[in-house]
């Protein structure tokens, strides 16, 4: 019964919708969607209009977001680069390298005190002798630019300007031997491991 | 009281300079070239006997190195071998350690050192007065002979100052003018490092030059160079040297300033 109802009522409503299309076709165009068209198209087609506002938002959060992070990954101090010379190396505290040496005589512990003793009475006649050869030379100096003072002004001043060619002064100190006259140094090979760190 | 004497000092000095001619001394300038030391000096007995001392005492100090162990292990090694019970499998793998040994190294360097031939470092008495390579180890001092007077005298290069120039130009103008010498020196600053005086013999006393006054400036030559003066005529001496060559007067001033340290 109440099937042949819904059918009834069902074939009505389609008649009156065949004949009530006639009119609505005129006003159909594409703006309109039939009602029994799925539901979806109405908010696919407003969210264009959505992305102009919220997702411009949303962007300039993730990035300032991601700034955030970068500034507190920033502010952390940067790793110190270790100094190689201040720490002792492994080999140092290997037991395996300790040398094995054989325990002094009397003697020698003896002749050892009084070298060192001898050595330090020579050193330091030695001291004496070159700080009284330096004072006389600075003497002679003082004697020599007043003598130059009482002759003359002029050259007095240009022997008390400083000397600006005179510095950088560079000279090869003494070896063991002579330099050898046109000898040409083999070149080097050689590994460079030093380690560079970067901050 | 005391201002206005001062200005009538400085004025009357002002005029006494205008008016009359400088001191009666005549200047010259003069050039102390040294050569310095090119090798090393030869130890004291006591400075010997230390340096054996100390390296003595760093070595009982010290741990062993890595060529050190290496050269132990390769002994226990060999020493293991010669035993009769050697099994070859239970030894690790030393790789190439096996095929050159520590002392192999050791002979390879040594070899290779004899095969460099450093210069001699003395050349023995066989140099004179006049070369520049004499003493290697010691500071020379370059002397000339010059006439002084009537007399030829052994001294520094000196020349007489001229109007208008510093008294370094003139101890420069003094090492140019050395004939045939084109020695490059540096001259150590401005001020000279003293002076000497003396007065001129009475049969050449000009007017108004009792003597002269000579102020010497140090400089260190830089390149080796022979002089092709005549062979008396110039010397490289040592410090202890210039006493066979300098009157005493002069020497007594030169002394004070060459340093051999």
């Amino acid at each position: 019964m109440a099937g042949i109802v819904c059918r009834t009522l069902s074939r009505v409503v389609s008649s009156q919708t065949s004949c009530c299309s006639h009119v609505v076709s005129v006003r159909h165009s594409h703006w309109f969607t039939s009602i029994l068209s799925p539901k979806t198209s109405v908010p696919l087609r407003a969210e264009p209009k959505k992305k102009k506002k919220i997702d411009p938002r949303r962007e300039q959060m993730m990035k300032e977001r991601l700034k955030k992070k970068l500034k507190k990954l920033e502010r952390v101090p940067p790793e110190l680069i270790p100094i190689e010379d201040f720490i002792t190396s492994a080999k140092c505290f290997d037991e395996t390298r300790v040398r094995e040496v054989p325990k002094l005589s009397f003697e020698e512990t003896e002749r050892r005190a009084l070298l060192l003793k001898h050595w330090s009475r020579y050193k330091f006649s030695q001291h004496q002798a070159e700080m009284a050869e330096i004072k006389e030379a600075l003497e002679a100096q003082r004697q020599a630019l007043d003598e130059l003072k009482i002759e003359s002004e002029d050259l007095y001043k240009a022997a008390i300007a400083p000397d600006t060619d005179l510095f950088p002064f560079q000279h090869q100190g003494p070896c063991y031997t002579p330099p050898i006259p046109n000898y040409e140094a083999p070149d080097g090979k050689y590994n460079d491991i030093t380690r560079v760190y970067t901050q | 009281m005391r201002n206005i004497s001062f200005t009538e000092n400085h004025f009357t000095a002002t005029n006494h300079k205008t008016a009359s001619v400088v001191s009666p001394w005549t200047l010259h300038g003069a050039v102390c070239l040294q050569r310095l030391p090119v090798i090393s000096q030869d130890r004291n007995p006591i400075e010997e006997q230390f340096s054996g001392l100390m390296q003595q005492m760093e070595l009982e100090r010290s741990l062993l190195s890595d060529h050190e162990l290496r050269l132990l292990e390769d002994a226990a090694r060999m020493s293991r071998k010669q035993e009769e019970d050697y099994d070859s499998d239970e030894e690790e793998d030393y790789g190439d350690k096996e095929i050159v040994t520590a002392q192999d190294l050791e002979d390879a360097w040594e070899q290779k050192l004899k095969q460099f031939h450093p210069a001699q470092r003395s050349n023995g008495d066989k140099l004179d007065v006049s070369s520049s390579e004499r003493c290697l180890a010691d500071s020379l001092v370059l002397l000339i002979k010059q006439d002084v007077g009537s007399q030829k005298v052994w001294l520094l290069p000196q020349i007489q100052w001229m109007a208008g120039e510093t008294l370094r130009q003139t101890a420069e103008r003094a090492l140019t003018n050395l004939p045939g010498a084109d020695l490059k020196a540096t001259f150590l600053g401005n001020a000279p490092c003293g002076f000497y005086k003396y007065k001129y013999p009475k049969d050449i006393q000009k007017e108004g030059s009792v003597g002269a006054k000579v102020f010497f400036f140090k400089a260190v030559m830089f390149s080796p160079n022979h002089l092709p003066l005549k062979k008396n005529s110039f010397a490289w001496v040592k410090k202890d040297e210039l006493k066979d060559f300098l009157t005493p007067e002069y020497l007594k001033q030169v002394y004070r300033f060459i340093m051999s340290l």
